[in-house]
């Protein structure tokens, strides 16, 4: 590895490139906000954003013991108890500071650009684990890596303001502090990282990955027989503080002892306890007893162990793995016990595509880099090794987690290019002598040395070869010695074999050098084309406000969602519920302020199931759900028109799937299935499926838009028939311009005490009715 | 006299009357133990042959249409398979066994009247299989107990895609319609209990080997190196996906697009991750070999050709991987060479 430069033109372009990789990596985050204008993205954002802007306005305390009537409805949400408060806190604190040095700057703008600045400090502390594992020059391209790495991109561009955007800051960073303590073994550094673990804990669920991953790292190093007082005082001081620390989380509690999740990270500091006791009482007793001491100690204390685990997980004290995580082992739990799991895309598997397109060439230097640290093997390359086996498996099974991987990606891959850089850029003698100890060895080729030497001088010179030659030679010339000399001069051999395999020569040729170099950077080209276009292509749409090309090329702003939320903003009752499916509860809740009755922190399954049964089944069985909850209108989405393929009658499948789960005699997925099998909506739809509410009001009025004839669904290319659907409980209330959002009003109970198919009918001026009457 | 005559005439037109409404309800109730001597008839034919075949009752189209035929109080679940190697039916074979087991199941339940299980191969139920307009195999109905004499009797049909091809939720299933407990008891599998035995002492005899030699292979660094790299190649080129969708190896080549290059952005066929692992494994051993062995070379020309040939492969390699990805993703705009 090259040793650091002392000049002082290093010591001024260090700060420098870090500075620009952090302009970079804020810079590129900033296509959509430049694009459409200043918006929090997608759904999640939008939660973390309503409670934001109530920590600011009523201060900690009253954020703290929130009860959100608005959401669930009629559950409700204790939203202090079951958020994670990172990144709320983080931004409020930043708002806060910044008005108290008079710069007013909107709560909104704060949350907006705040992943963008945290992906700033990631880069920098990309640059600083780097650094603890090779060089600078290593760190300096982990951080241009980092900052532009598409893998996390995707997860914090401007207006995506979600926990992961300052999660992944944390991660690196506590990972760097871990480092360090255990390369010093100061519980200085011990306790920073007990404390960032702390804020990460406060910031994300993926902090289970950390309380995982440090304890298997000590426990490979124990394994490996590394123990020492720098692993034992770090990872003392990491567990006792941060778990402790950990546990001030509501949402946490009491989890870090009960469980699984957490049970490593205690099992590895009772170990270690244990370990350390040993190696105390082994320095005060005599050797043997010393080992039936042990002996006896190992056995009582997995005696102990076993039964008092078999006990407590019996006796209820240690939950099992939660769904989510238990996903992540077992891959097809998910699949047949939780359809709300499967259903979220996020969570589902990834294929080779996603690794590529989101780490481009640094997917085949990141082994590579494996490779490096397996060479080094120093306690912290274990670490790196350790993070990139679990961290490829983990992104593997769910496409999120490639947000964990890609850290240990760049940071790897970095080291892999700077050692290629290293090995063909380097020209100093300086660093020639270091790299190869005998400088003899450029001069003498292997051919050369046909001559045989004592054995005893193969050992400093030679090639593997030569070495070898001369071994032999010096063998055969000792055949009448005793028989030690033999042993000796094969030992000597192996020496010199071992020396010549370290032995590296210089890149002698010019073009050899070149051709590498310019290679090398040729492809960092064609990695910084490649982030820009899948950031600006792919990561940077806001999802709330869509964009597309009209035939002449010009852009079309579709706005549809903002236009449905300000209606119902504006437009109905304070306290009015809304219905819709779970992926829009929190925009609703957010811009919309009004009541909803699911949102996208799915922990009520039945609840979710309620709305998917009111979604599929027939109007009567649904209306008597509606009213039951008090709805008063009924929010979905429509592709039809414009050609979007999120949309409701696309999620449906699921919809119906999760209501079966809960309510299996009322909705049955068969039934929305024609007799071949295919999931149809024109003319061959299954009779189940044209009576479902979610049908209805999907395709209620479609046909009139095409004057009548030849209506076309543009998401399922279907021609749909010319008489479109009929409602009786629901009248609707309002239809976006693109029809993207339909919103219906739930019809109060008939005044006559009528059917409401009846009065519908009626209003229609229908006369059936009467004659059916007369009749009687 | 006459008085006599009167009631001895309205005794006989009396016994006639009665004679003839005993008769007439005899009739009516013999006609009606015919009905159940029908069915009788059927379940105690049906359990002969179920019984013959542990529970399997194969069927033709004319059987087929005589199980279902009215009367019948009884439940049939029906499966409609194309067996024979000509259909190339693989998931018709994979369920096969599966099916015979949950029948199995149903000489263990007590009341053997309820609910039959019957199979019908597409060789002997043609028109059957046209007359349910069934254009895939294996299907699989369910026809609860009814009185009805509708032609088309009522079904259910079991969702392969949604439960997967095991006995087990398929037993659920079934249970869940008829209100039976049918219980899945899969043979006790020797084979299986033998690769078990095996991999035991195998491992037991590794564990052995490995600690006499006082733990040189296990602290081998390459053992280590080897198992890394190899657990990251796969799981980078989707291995976990394969694991979890259960895609087909590959596919006949259809209209210029190769077959082993699945259609879609997240879609992929086994083969085509195990290219993709290699290229992986290729460009990374070209980039270790440039760090590690290049400078290892003493001589000025073999290093220079060693480079060369190197930066060639990498190269080369590199820009299949990219058109691998362009034709994943066609509008992705970089390539290299080609």
């Amino acid at each position: 590895m090259s040793t650091e430069s002392p000049s002082t033109i290093a010591k001024v372009l260090k700060p420098t490139i870090l500075i620009l990789i952090a302009i970079v990596a804020i810079s590129s985050r900033l296509f959509s906000i430049i694009r459409f204008e200043s918006v929090i993205h997608e759904f999640d954002p939008w939660f973390n954003y309503r409670t934001t802007q109530h920590l600011v306005k009523n201060g900690f305390y009253d954020f703290w013991n929130w009860f959100d009537e608005k959401s669930w409805y009629p559950l409700g949400r204790v939203v202090g108890g079951t958020v994670y408060p990172g990144i709320m806190v983080t931004s409020a604190l930043i708002h806060n500071v910044l008005h108290f040095f008079n710069f007013p700057v909107d709560i909104r703008n704060v949350c907006v650009f705040l992943a963008p600045m945290f992906s700033g400090l990631t880069a920098f502390s990309a640059y600083l684990l780097t650094k603890e594992l090779k060089d600078s020059s290593a760190g300096l391209l982990a951080a241009a890596f980092l900052g532009v790495a598409p893998g996390y991109i995707s997860r914090s561009v401007a207006g995506s303001y979600d926990n992961e955007g300052i999660a992944i800051f944390l991660l690196v960073f506590t990972f760097y502090l871990w480092i360090k303590a255990v390369k010093t073994g100061s519980a200085f550094f011990g306790l920073l990282t007990a404390l960032f673990y702390f804020y990460m804990v406060s910031a994300w669920g993926g902090y289970v990955f950390i309380t995982n991953l440090v304890p298997l790292h000590a426990f490979t190093l124990l394994l490996m027989g590394r123990f020492s007082n720098r692993l034992y005082v770090s990872y003392s001081t990491f567990y006792a503080v941060g778990t402790l620390l950990s546990m001030q989380i509501p949402f946490v509690g009491f989890q870090p002892t009960r469980t699984s999740e957490h049970m490593a990270a205690l099992g590895v500091f009772g170990l270690l306890q244990l370990y350390a006791f040993a190696e105390l009482i082994r320095g005060y007793i005599p050797p043997k007893q010393f080992q039936t001491l042990l002996k006896g100690g190992i056995a009582a204390v997995a005696i102990i162990a076993a039964v008092g685990l078999t006990i407590l997980s019996f006796s209820g004290v240690i939950a099992p793995f939660t769904g989510r995580f238990y996903s992540l082992y077992d891959t097809g739990y998910a699949k047949i016990h939780i359809p709300i799991i499967a259903s979220v895309s996020e969570h589902q598997p990834t294929a080779w595509t996603s690794f590529f397109f989101d780490l481009q060439m640094l997917i085949f230097l990141f082994p590579a880099g494996v490779y490096l640290c397996f060479k080094e093997l120093k306690d912290e390359h274990v670490f790196i090794i350790l993070y990139s086996v679990f961290a490829s498996y983990f992104a593997g099974v769910m496409v999120r987690l490639m947000l964990t991987l890609t850290p240990v990606v760049c940071v790897s891959a970095a080291i892999a290019y700077s050692t290629l850089l290293d090995t063909y850029l380097e020209t100093s003698k300086h660093v020639l002598a270091v790299t190869s100890p005998d400088a003899t060895a450029i001069a003498a080729p292997v051919d050369v040395t046909p001559e045989v030497k004592p054995a005893g001088n193969g050992a400093g010179t030679g090639s593997k070869k030569a070495a070898a030659k001369a071994a032999a030679a010096a063998a055969a010339a000792a055949k009448t010695p005793a028989k030690s000399a033999d042993t000796d001069a094969k030992a000597q051999a192996k020496a010199a074999a071992a020396a010549s395999g370290k032995k590296r020569y210089p890149i002698f040729n010019f073009d050899s050098r070149a051709l590498v170099v310019l290679q090398l950077t040729w492809f960092l080209f064609m990695f910084a084309w490649h982030c820009t276009y899948v950031t600006s292509g792919s990561y940077s749409s806001p999802s709330i406000v869509l964009a597309s090309r009209q035939q002449d090329g010009s852009q079309m702003i579709i706005d549809d969602f903002r236009e449905a939320y300000y209606w119902l903003r504006k437009n109905t009752k304070e306290d009015a519920k809304v219905m819709s499916w779970w992926d829009y509860g929190y925009q609703m809740a957010g811009m919309a302020n009004v009541t909803t009755l699911v949102d996208n922190n799915t922990w009520n399954n039945t609840h979710i199931a309620t709305v998917g049964k009111a979604m599929s089944t027939s109007e009567e069985v649904s209306y008597k759900v509606l009213r039951q909850h008090d709805v008063d209108y009924v929010l979905i989405l429509f592709g039809g028109v414009i050609g979007y393929s999120g949309d409701d009658i696309n999620k449906f499948l699921w919809m119906i799937r999760i209501a079966e789960g809960v309510y299996p005699n009322d909705v049955k997925e068969a039934n929305f299935f024609t007799p071949r099998g295919e999931y149809k909506v024109d003319h061959d739809a299954t009779k189940t499926m044209k009576e479902s509410l979610m049908y209805k009001m999907s395709y209620y009025r479609f046909a009139e838009l095409y004057g009548g004839g030849n209506a076309v669904d543009h998401v399922r290319s279907a021609r749909m028939p010319a008489e479109g659907p009929t409602l009786s409980v629901l009248e609707e209330a309002y239809t976006t311009e693109n029809w993207l959002v339909r919103i219906y009003k739930v019809k109060d109970l008939d005044i006559l005490g009528r059917d409401l198919k009846d009065s519908t009918a009626f209003d229609k001026g229908k006369v059936r009715k009467v004659s059916s009457l007369k009749r009687k | 006299m006459g008085q006599r005559r009167r009631t001895f005439f309205f005794t006989v037109a009396l016994a006639t009357l009665l004679t003839l409404l005993i008769t007439s309800t005899a009739t009516l109730f013999t006609n009606a133990q015919t009905t159940d001597d029908l069915i009788a008839k059927k379940i105690s034919r049906l359990q002969a042959k179920a019984a013959k075949t542990k529970g399997v009752i194969e069927l033709d189209s004319l059987a087929f249409e005589d199980v279902l035929a009215q009367p019948r109080n009884y439940s049939m679940v029906i499966l409609f398979t194309a067996i024979s190697p000509e259909f190339q039916c693989a998931p018709c074979k994979n369920f096969d066994p599966e099916y015979r087991l949950v029948a199995a199941g149903w000489s263990k339940i007590p009341d053997k009247s309820q609910i039959f299980f019957g199979i019908l191969d597409f060789k002997a139920g043609q028109s059957i299989f046209q007359k349910f307009n069934m254009n895939s195999a294996p299907s699989l109905l369910y026809f609860p107990a009814t009185d009805s004499s509708a032609s088309s009797p009522s079904f259910d049909r079991y969702d392969f895609g949604k439960s997967g091809f095991q006995a087990e939720p398929f037993a659920n299933w079934v249970n869940a319609r008829s209100g039976l407990h049918i219980k899945v008891q899969r043979p006790f599998d020797f084979v299986a209990f033998a690769l078990k035995v095996m991999g035991v002492t195998g491992a037991l005899g590794l564990a052995h080997f490995l600690y006499s030699r006082g733990g040189k292979v296990i602290r081998s660094r390459y053992l280590w190196v080897a198992v890394s790299l190899f657990l990251i190649f796969i799981f980078i080129s989707g291995h976990m996906w394969n694991q979890i969708r259960h895609p087909p190896y590959s596919m006949p080549s259809r209209d210029g697009r190769p077959g082993f290059i699945a259609a879609g952005f997240q879609n992929q066929f086994g083969l085509e991750t195990q290219i993709v692992s290699i290229l992986y494994a290729v460009l990374c051993g070209g980039a270790i070999s440039l760090m590690s062995s290049i400078p290892r070379i003493d001589s000025p020309p073999r290093q220079r050709l060693a480079v060369i040939v190197w930066v060639a492969v990498i190269t080369v390699m590199y820009s299949i991987l990219l058109l691998f990805f362009r034709a994943k993703n066609p509008s992705y705009p970089y390539r290299l060479l080609f």
